[in-house]
């Protein structure tokens, strides 16, 4: 079966659809009908998959002389990537449901978003990928610069030229991979045939360290997603920082596995200044969706602390971290976005009381938080005690120190419950209206589902994500 | 019977052809005919000139662009001077000796001379009289350096030949002449005040059209003395390329006025386009120039025009002026934006693949610190690209100006220089498959 319509068909919808619907109205149901077709596309393909390896989608627009051939390839690990932004296209469309500026273009931004990130995960050329990872910075330049808050010209401008710049490394990375090897399929190409692997390697490494990102390269991400609007900082942190974390798996790790073991300690080391860097600054944040920033971050340092471990446990675990991070950081987002609509203030002093008066919203809240510091019973905890484990076997028992990451993250949660979600109800809380629109109460109610599931439950997960690293790695070990 | 022969006949003929749309109409005639004569292979019929199958496809595309140009012109006098651009520029693209490069060369200038010499204001005449006393000084230029090639006792009616060191000193003499015309630093400064101040359908031929046919024309002429001479050459191109896209990116970025950062951006492709010539050796040279090429003259031709369709003073236009553009006037907006896009360099437009091909050459050429700085350029490019959108879709409507809106046949102009950048960024196959 043919599958580069599920990219190319939502680009070329989001203009069609754009046109009759902007004064009709009803592109909100369109782009819901299309996610939830892609979503079911993909399980399909996920049934279809081998045990190992790729399954060939296909080759397309095939130009030999520069071998410029969409060729669309998938493996576990992308089409789990594939289910994990379907299902966030489907919750973040319902948590959409009542945007009142210019919802047409909004939803058609979506829809072109879903075709360009869906080529990001199936294209095994180095060329079309790099080609769909940029796409994917139009429409979210767009949905930021916008939709968003105040400073939102700013951060929207800033994401894009910060992200585009990396980008340039990556780009000169495929390059000379190509010079060196005469292919862009990144399936047929091996390290031992690189001329220069290590340039390689740091470029690519920069470049997706960016998009992930890591400490120092992370200073565009607190401005877009504070200034996004809720849903799209839910995407930005569920869909665009993973592309850059898978990215960092398929390419930086699996492609060149002797200079990402002989690098290794590069990985952790920003990833712990990550985790620790991020982890203080949403300590000392009063800022509700700057805090759910800042920990979002510091979750994508401990990532980072899973792939420099480097073995099939840790991989495991860093994909598996991956979709947690994602499910229970859009809430986070969602919610803080919904509060600062009602509320018209960011200020979590000057907030408290909600649970008085948004019980089962609050109560949403709390379990994401709870998930987001590890608490058992929730993915949060699953992920992190898998992270711990691979990380000590790795590196040593010292790594104990990202137990110290969790400390730090459970005391900004619980300081932040207790300014915003419990205490004395304050004055704009009381003079919000709190109640939400079913769809997006529906989209909570869906990720609060998942975050439970999921962690009391997580070994169908766990055995996919397996799946997708045993090829690489000659071992019987699961988790 | 060629294209140069019914575009040069249709261009004497159409003086006497007083009504605009039967002018119009046959003058889209002539350059469908001349279209259709290029693909069939069939050359200027005079001794050294020849068609390859990379110059017909440019030639194609070019008769496109200027019919999209010929929709657009509203004065029958420009819609006549377009159809010599075409004349003068199939003669250049199709010489094969120095004799005729010269000749055609300066055949080009002469009608853009007189394109641009139909003055309507002060702002127009200065634009003009810069471009005419930079040509003059640029012939003067290539003529010299023509004259010392002959001195060393190479003929001139044949293929450049290997040089000596008087020879190589000629041509050089001569590439500065062109380099000149082609807006390269450190003798750019000529051009951002000409394009940004002439008409801008004046300025969307010149710094679209001709511009690229002549950097075609150069680089199909001069590569094998720049081959010959490799290593003494390429430091020299390489820091005038570098130096040429970095000043023009940086200027654009600190303007103000949009025909401004149009024209710097100019200067900035300029400094891409030299790349190929950096990158001689590399057997993607020659497709990255004329990819490029291709990608260039739909994109700018289509801004330069939409700039003249915003506003009448269009040299006036600032990036304020822009602002609520989105909400105003949506189709004029979206085609500026993906036009914009394209000349940044985002992917599935012309602009991209385009640019990812020249690079290549480059690091194809062992030369990939130079690749990195291009593409630190190219990023570098985006900022002042996203800064015209920013004005255009996120800011709020501030126009102290009547929108002119776009009328059919200049829509149909834009829609078919779109449809240009779009299929060329999509559909590479025909570029990849041919030499200049």
């Amino acid at each position: 079966m043919s599958y580069e319509y599920l990219i190319f068909a939502p680009i070329a919808l989001s203009l069609f659809v754009y046109l009759p619907t902007r004064n009709l109205g009803g592109t909100k149901y369109v782009a819901l009908a299309l996610f939830i077709y892609m979503f079911t596309q993909t399980i399909e393909l996920y049934k279809q998959l081998p045990a190992h390896g790729y399954m060939s989608l296909g080759k397309f627009l095939d130009v030999r002389a520069f071998d410029f051939v969409l060729t669309l390839q998938v493996d576990r690990l992308s089409v789990i990537m594939l289910l994990l932004t379907s299902v966030l296209l489907i919750l973040v469309t319902l948590s959409s449901w009542s945007l009142a500026k210019k919802p047409a273009a909004y939803f058609s931004l979506l829809i072109f978003f879903s075709g360009a990130i869906f080529g990001v995960f199936t294209s095994t050329n180095f060329l079309w990928f790099f080609i769909f990872w940029e796409l994917t910075l139009i429409p979210m330049l767009f949905l930021v610069g916008i939709w968003g808050a105040e400073g939102r010209v700013y951060a929207a401008i800033k994401f894009f030229l910060y992200t585009h710049a990396a980008s340039m490394l990556i780009l000169l990375a495929f390059f000379l991979i190509y010079k060196q090897t005469g292919t862009f399929d990144m399936t047929l190409v091996k390290e031992a045939t690189l001329a220069t692997p290590a340039l390689i390697w740091w470029l690519m490494f920069v470049g997706f360290a960016v998009k992930m990102p890591l400490f120092p390269f992370h200073t565009w991400l607190p401005d877009a997603h504070v200034q996004a609007p809720a849903p799209i900082s839910a995407l930005l942190a569920g869909v665009l920082l993973k592309m850059g974390a898978y990215a960092m798996i398929r390419m930086v790790i699996l492609l060149l596995p002797v200079q990402a073991e002989k690098y290794a300690w590069i990985f952790l080391v920003l990833g712990l200044l990550t985790l620790f860097f991020a982890g203080f600054m949403a300590l000392y944040e009063t800022h509700v969706k700057k805090m759910v920033a800042y920990s979002s971050i510091s979750h994508m340092g401990l990532i980072a602390v899973a792939m420099g471990a480097m073995s099939y446990a840790s991989l495991s675990a860093a994909l598996f971290e991956m979709i947690g991070h994602a499910l229970i950081i859009s809430p986070l987002f969602l919610i803080a976005g919904f509060l600062h609509q009602k509320t018209h203030t960011w200020e979590m002093g000057d907030m408290g009381g909600v649970m008085q008066k948004a019980p089962y919203l609050s109560a949403i809240f709390v379990l994401a938080g709870l998930g987001a510091l590890g608490l058992p019973g929730t993915m949060g905890f699953i992920g992190e005690i898998a992270i711990l484990i691979s990380a000590i076997e790795g590196f040593g028992a010292w790594m104990v120190v990202i137990l110290i990451g969790s400390l730090i993250s459970a005391s900004y949660l619980v300081w932040t419950f207790r300014r915003v979600i419990y205490g004395e109800i304050g004055e704009k809380v009381a003079n919000a209206d709190l109640s939400m629109n079913k769809a997006e109460f529906f989209s909570l109610l869906i990720f609060a589902t998942l975050i439970i599931l999921f962690g009391v439950y997580p070994q169908p997960l766990f055995e996919a994500i397996n799946q997708a690293f045993s090829l690489y790695f000659n071992t019987g070990a699961t988790l | 019977m060629s294209a140069f022969t019914i575009l040069f006949a249709f261009g004497v003929i159409s003086f006497a052809i007083r009504s605009k749309l039967a002018l119009k109409f046959s003058s889209l005639a002539a350059l469908v005919a001349a279209g259709y004569l290029t693909l069939n292979a069939y050359p200027l019929p005079l001794n050294g000139f020849s068609l390859t199958a990379g110059v017909a496809l440019f030639e194609v595309v070019l008769f496109i662009v200027l019919g999209a140009a010929v929709l657009n012109e509203d004065e029958n006098v420009s819609v006549t001077q377009t159809i010599f651009i075409g004349a003068a520029s199939v003669a250049l693209l199709e010489s094969a000796t120095l004799l005729n490069f010269v000749i055609s060369f300066e055949a080009l200038s002469i009608v853009s001379f007189v394109l641009v010499a139909n003055i309507k204001n002060a702002t127009e005449a200065s634009g003009a009289v810069k471009m005419f006393i930079a040509g003059s000084i640029a012939t003067a230029f290539i003529v010299l350096g023509a004259a010392f090639y002959l001195f060393e006792g190479h003929p001139l009616n044949a293929p450049l030949q290997n040089v000596a060191a008087f020879g190589s000193v000629g041509l050089w003499m001569a590439l500065t002449g062109l380099f000149y015309k082609l807006t390269i630093v450190p003798a750019h400064s000529w051009a951002a005040d000409s394009y940004a101040q002439i008409k801008p359908s004046h300025a969307a031929l010149l710094s679209g059209a001709a511009k690229t046919v002549a950097a075609l024309a150069v680089f199909k002429t001069f590569s094998p003395f720049l081959l010959q001479n490799l290593e003494l050459n390429a430091p020299i191109l390489i820091g005038l390329s570098i130096l040429t896209m970095t000043l023009g990116n940086f200027l654009a970025l600190f303007s103000k006025k949009v025909s401004k950062i149009l024209a710097y951006s100019s200067i900035a492709h300029a400094g891409y386009m030299l790349l190929a010539f950096v990158a001689v050796k590399s057997g993607y040279a020659s497709t990255g120039l004329l990819y490029v090429a291709i990608a260039y003259v739909f994109t700018q031709s289509a801004l330069f025009t939409l700039l003249g369709n915003l506003r009448k003073d269009a040299s006036e236009l600032t990036l304020e002026d822009l602002k609520g553009l989105g909400s105003k006037d949506k189709v004029t907006a979206l085609i500026f934006t993906v036009q914009l896009f394209s000349l940044a360099g985002v992917p599935l437009l012309a602009g991209f693949i385009s640019k990812a091909v020249l690079v290549y050459a480059v690091v194809d050429a062992d030369l990939p610190i130079v690749a990195l700085l291009t593409l630190l350029n190219s990023a570098l490019s985006v900022a002042y690209y996203a800064w015209i959108v920013k004005h255009v879709y996120f800011d709020d409507a501030t126009l102290a100006y009547d929108l002119k809106g776009l009328k059919a046949a200049p829509l149909l102009a834009q829609l078919v220089l779109l449809g240009g950048t779009i299929y060329f960024g999509v559909f590479a196959f025909g570029v990849f498959d041919v030499v200049l």
